[in-house]
Order: structure tokens, then sequence, then C-alpha cells
């Protein structure tokens, strides 16, 4: 009985002793290529950061009107989010070199994964920057053209339309990413239809009165500006 | 359009007339111009050009019908050739400028010696203005003559408040009305307006008067002005809004800015332009101005376009902006304004994205100056209002190094915003 159990834990002490032998090395290996990214990581965002500062990259994004036009968000410095993006990619990069050392199924299939989304990762993320950039710009025409045609509440029509945009870049990078693309679509047409309903019953319906009555002021405006002005 | 233009051989001298449904007014500016040119150059040949942008109410049947009646009380002499007289359509972006293209490459295409440009919507034109725009072209070799109008203090408030004082500073030149829209040219300088190739931007539109003046002035052309009395005329283009209008005014200005960089620097203070004809006091239509509107799309555009203002204008004048706003009796000290204009012209420069929208957020801040200028000179006579004016661009000028630091780059000077305040609160 006692031989017995003692078999038992001497097979069970070797096969975990076996385990550990194999298992050991691919983690010391995975731990040195974690931190042989990480070292790389570190360098290039350091490096990068200086690079940029040189470039004055900031400066560039700040002149060039890009910079605003990623929204408040965009008030952080961009040769920061710039550097810090290369890291996350480059550390990313050594998780999963360091996941393949196991040669497990489970972390085969997590670097599988990964490697065959990165490309729609990548152009999902392209969708959403060029998507929140066009949003922003439509915001702000909508805001300057709503301050100039003297409208109510042009802050509210430009988030709209900014809203709106950007909600359109979001199903159109679900979409790709295969991420709950009913739930996204179906709650753009819902949001699409109702806002369309609301404004054909408001314009029809509601505030028909209210409607003529604003026309009839800008062009009372339009005629009084006409009559009074001559700017040229 | 070139059967038409082919009928014509040559042309001595071309009057060109761009129009859009200008049916109502046009035959007297024709008529104006056919007199003027068989009363003081009866021994040119001479051509009227219509540059119709699709007119639908006969401005074309207008053109070609209009008679100068009565031709010994006007004391014409009978011409040594007869005026020629063409309507025809432009092509291309729908303006003023394309229509001012297509009259100059006429008019070089037939060897013109002089051409004039005017508005078909003139009720004061007379024909002693052509002579006054030909005249010291084709005689006294000037290549162009912008006009010298006298015209109610609210009246031309682009001009008063940004063209003329900016182009004064930046170019040094004194030239009252830049945009004034009627010009004298000579073949000269429309050889070099044809071959630019920046037709197709704001130039296309109401650009096209400063392109001219500007132009001519930094390519060293010989430049005049011409007293041509009152300037009546029906509202130009109801159906262009004042934000679009400013807009390509003020982008086809700083544009040329950009692309004149390394002229304008260097100029300090301005110098008269000859001016030619003889000035004398006229009557002019009122304009009533009521100011509450205009203060209110200032002060709600400072709220509502606050991102946009945070990036273009320097804090201070922001923050002195806003102040300001809030003042029971509103009035925009000059400083103010000039930091606010030098500042969008900087940031037009550094900006390539988003220039439409920077330029029409000018709008509400042009429209606080409006209303300020015209609630401090309410009661002032022309001549006290035309000094008002030369102070204005005095300081347009003595804060030009400010501009240019700004331009290039560097910080902003630092002055002390307290003194600008306190100095022209009421």
């Amino acid at each position: 009985m006692i031989q017995a159990l003692q078999e038992i834990l001497t097979r069970a002490g070797e096969t975990l002793w076996e385990q550990i032998v194999i298992f050991v090395p691919a983690l010391l290996a995975a731990l040195v290529i974690l931190g042989v990214a990480w070292a790389i990581a570190w360098t290039v965002r350091w490096a990068s950061l200086r690079l940029f500062k040189v470039a004055a990259l900031d400066h560039f994004l700040a002149d060039s009107g890009l910079r605003s036009m990623m929204g408040r968000a965009g008030r952080a410095p961009g040769a920061r989010l710039v550097a810090s993006g290369l890291y996350v990619l480059i550390l990313l990069g050594g998780i999963l070199t360091a996941l393949n050392v196991f040669n497990t199924r489970l972390t085969g299939q997590m670097v599988d994964g990964v490697v065959r989304l990165f490309p729609r990762l990548l152009t999902a993320a392209a969708i959403l920057l060029a998507g929140f950039w066009v949003a922003r710009f439509l915001g702000r025409e909508t805001l300057v053209w709503a301050s100039n045609e003297e409208l109510p509440h042009p802050r509210r029509w430009a988030a709209a339309v900014r809203i709106g945009v950007a909600f359109v870049a979001v199903v159109a990078g679900a979409e790709l990413l295969d991420f709950a693309p009913q739930v996204f679509l179906t709650a753009f047409i819902i949001a699409g239809g109702g806002a369309a309903l609301a404004a054909s019953l408001a314009l029809g319906l509601g505030t028909r009165d209210a409607v003529r009555q604003a026309l009839t002021e800008r062009q009372a405006k339009a005629e009084e500006e006409k009559v009074l002005f001559n700017h040229l | 359009m070139d059967e038409n233009v082919a009928s014509v051989r040559r042309a001595d001298i071309v009057i060109g007339i761009p129009s859009y449904n200008n049916a109502r007014t046009i035959g007297h500016v024709v008529r104006a111009a056919n007199a003027g040119l068989l009363k003081y150059f009866p021994q040119f040949d001479g051509l009227i050009i219509n540059s119709d942008g699709g007119s639908t109410d006969g401005t074309a049947k207008a053109v070609l019908e209009a008679q100068v009646e009565d031709s010994h009380l006007l004391l014409l002499e009978t011409p040594k050739k007869p005026v020629n007289r063409l309507s025809v359509p432009y092509h291309g972006i729908p303006g003023k400028g394309s229509a001012f293209r297509n009259i100059f490459e006429i008019a070089l295409r037939l060897g013109a010696k002089a051409c004039a440009v005017v508005d078909s919507d003139l009720r004061s034109i007379t024909p002693e203005w052509i002579d006054l725009l030909i005249r010291p072209v084709l005689l006294h070799g000037y290549d162009l003559v912008t006009p010298y109008y006298h015209r109610h203090k609210y009246d031309g408030t682009i001009t008063n408040n940004l063209v003329y004082p900016l182009t004064r500073a930046l170019y040094g030149k004194r030239i009252r009305q830049p945009i004034g829209g009627d010009f004298g040219l000579s073949a000269r300088l429309l050889s070099i307006y044809t071959t630019r190739n920046d037709w197709e931007s704001d130039v296309a539109r109401y650009g096209i008067d400063i392109w001219l003046t500007t132009l001519a002035v930094v390519e060293d052309f010989k430049v005049c002005q011409s007293v041509l009395g009152a300037k009546l005329h029906d509202p130009k283009d109801p159906g262009s809004d004042l934000s679009a209008m400013l807009m390509q005014v003020m982008g086809s200005l700083f544009a040329l800015m950009e692309e004149y960089e390394d002229r304008w620097p260097d100029v300090e203070g301005s110098a008269p332009v000859d001016l030619f004809g003889f000035r004398y006091d006229v009557g002019v239509e009122p304009v009533a101005v009521t100011t509450s509107r205009m203060l209110d799309q200032f002060r709600h555009g400072l709220d509502d376009l606050t991102e946009i203002y945070e990036e273009a204008l320097e804090a201070r004048t922001f923050q002195q902006l806003r102040e300001l706003a809030g003042d029971s009796v509103f009035l925009l000290p000059d400083e103010v304004w000039v930091r606010v204009v030098y500042d969008f012209a900087c940031r037009f420069h550094r900006a390539p994205v988003g220039r439409g929208q920077l330029l029409r957020s000018l709008t509400p801040l042009y429209m606080g100056r409006v209303a300020s200028m015209v609630e401090e000179t309410r009661d002032m006579g022309p001549q006290d209002f035309e000094e008002r004016m030369e102070r204005a661009c005095r300081i347009f000028e003595e804060m030009k190094p400010y501009l240019i630091q700004r331009w290039n780059g560097a910080a902003p000077l630092e002055e002390e915003p307290k003194e600008v305040m306190q100095e022209v609160k009421p």
C-alpha cells in the first residue's frame, strides 16, 4: 500500500519534473523575448519621441490643423501618441512571439487568431481614424455654417453631425471585424430612420408654424441686409 | 462665342461688362460705355463685350438693343469708327472672375491697347467714367486704373475694415478702392493675368478684384486711381451670402500674401498713388444701419466658435474679445481688430487644412468690427470718417512687425493688453 502510494507520488513528481523541464526553458525563453521586446519598445518610444521633437511633429500637427481635427482628445501631444502607439505595437509583437514559444494548441490558436485578425484590425483602426477626422471636419463645417446663418444652438447641430458621422465609422469598423454586425446595423437603421421620421414629423406637423415663422424672419433679415449693406 | 468674336476683327479699346440677370440695369451701363467711347475715343476701334453667366432675364437682348439716344444732346462727334457690341457667355466656375477672364482673353485676341471693366448694376456710371478709366492707360502709360468713388461711410465695409488697410499695410500703396470692381487695364497687364494658373480658385468669384489690384502692385506695374464720383448701384448679387463673399475676398488676399511673402515684409509705411480726375463733393445715398443684430451675431459667434478662435487667435486677443463682448457699449479697438486680422492671416498661412472654415469663421468678428465702427462714427461727416479710417490704416502699418513675427512662426510680441482696453473703453 505504502509502496503503491510511493510509486504514484514518484510518478507524479517525475511527470511534474518532466513538464517543468519542458516548460521552464520555454518560459525562460518567453521571458527573455518579452524582456527584449520591452527593451526594444522602450528604446523605440524614447528615440521616436526625440525624433518627433526634433522634427517638430506636434507643431506640424497643430499648424496643419490635423491635431484639432481629432477633437478635444487630440489636444494630447501628437508625438507622445504616436510613440506610445509604436511602443504598444512592438510589445504586442513580443507577447505574441513569446506565446508562440510554448508551442501548445492554445497559444498557437491565440497567435494564429491575432495574426489573422491583425490586418483587419489595422484597417478598422484606419476607418475609425478617418471617420473621426471626417466627423470632426464636418462638425466644424456645420458649426460655422449654423453660426453664420444665425441658427439656434449651432453647437448642437455640429455635435449631431459629428456623432452621426462617427457612428457610421464605428458601424463600418464593426462590420469589418465581424463584431456584432447585426447589432450595429440594426442600431444604425433605427437611429437613421428615427432621425428622418422625427425630422419629418417636426417639419410636417409640430413645428410647421415655427418653420414658417423662421423662414419669414430669415427672408426679412435677408431683405434688411440687402437694403442696408453693400460690403464690397 | 467664337463666331461672334470672329465677326470682330480688331479692337483698340474693349469695355467689358460681366453680368448675371441684370437686364434691368445693364442697358444704362452699355449706353454710358457706348457714349463714352464715341465721345472721348472716336478715333479708336471700340468694342463693348458683355460676358454673361447664363442670364435668363434677357440681359443679352438688353445689351444688344441698348441705343445711345439723342447723340447730339450728348455732344457726340460722328464716330470715325463704329462701336461694336458683343454678348457672349463665359464658361467655367460661375462668378465675376470667370467673366473677367473671358473679357481679357477676347481683348488680347483682338489686339486691344486698353480695356476697362465696369459692373452691370451701376446706376451712376456716365460716359466720363470710360474716359477716366481708359485715358490713363492709353495716353499716360498706366497699367491699372482703380476707381476712387464717393461712397457713404457705411458702404463698402469689407473695403474699409479689411481690404484697404491690409493691402495698404502689406504693399505700401494707398489704393482706396482696391476691390471697387471698375478698372482700366493695359494690354501688358492683361497678358500677365491671362497666363496665371489660379483662375480656378476664389479668383473666379469675388476674389477677382483684390487679385487684379494686388498682382499689378506686386509685379511693379504702374497703378493710378481715377475719381469717378458717386457709386450708386443695385445690391451686389443678393443671392450670395456675406460669409461666402468674405471668404472669397480674404481667401484671395491671404493666398496672395503667401505667394508674395518675400515681397511685403520689406515694405514699410505707405505712399499715395496718383489720382486722376476732378475731385468734388457729391451727395450719396444714405445707408441706415442698426447694429443690434450684428452685435448679436458677434457675441453668439464668439461663444459658438470658441474652438476655432482658440486655435486662430493669440490667447490674449481672444480673451480681450470676450471681455469686450460683455461691455454694455461695445467698441472694438483698432489694435485688437488688427491683431485679429493678422492672426487669421498667419493661421491661414500655417494651416492648409480647413482654410474655408477659418475664413468663414471670420464673419462674426467682422460683424463686431462693423458694428463698432458704425457706433463710433455715427455722428461723423465724410471728412471725419476718412480721418478715422486713416487712423485705423496707420495702426495696421504700425503693427506690421507683429504680423511678420507671427507669420514666421515666432512667439507673439509681449504687449500690455490692459493699456489698449483702457484707452478705448467709453
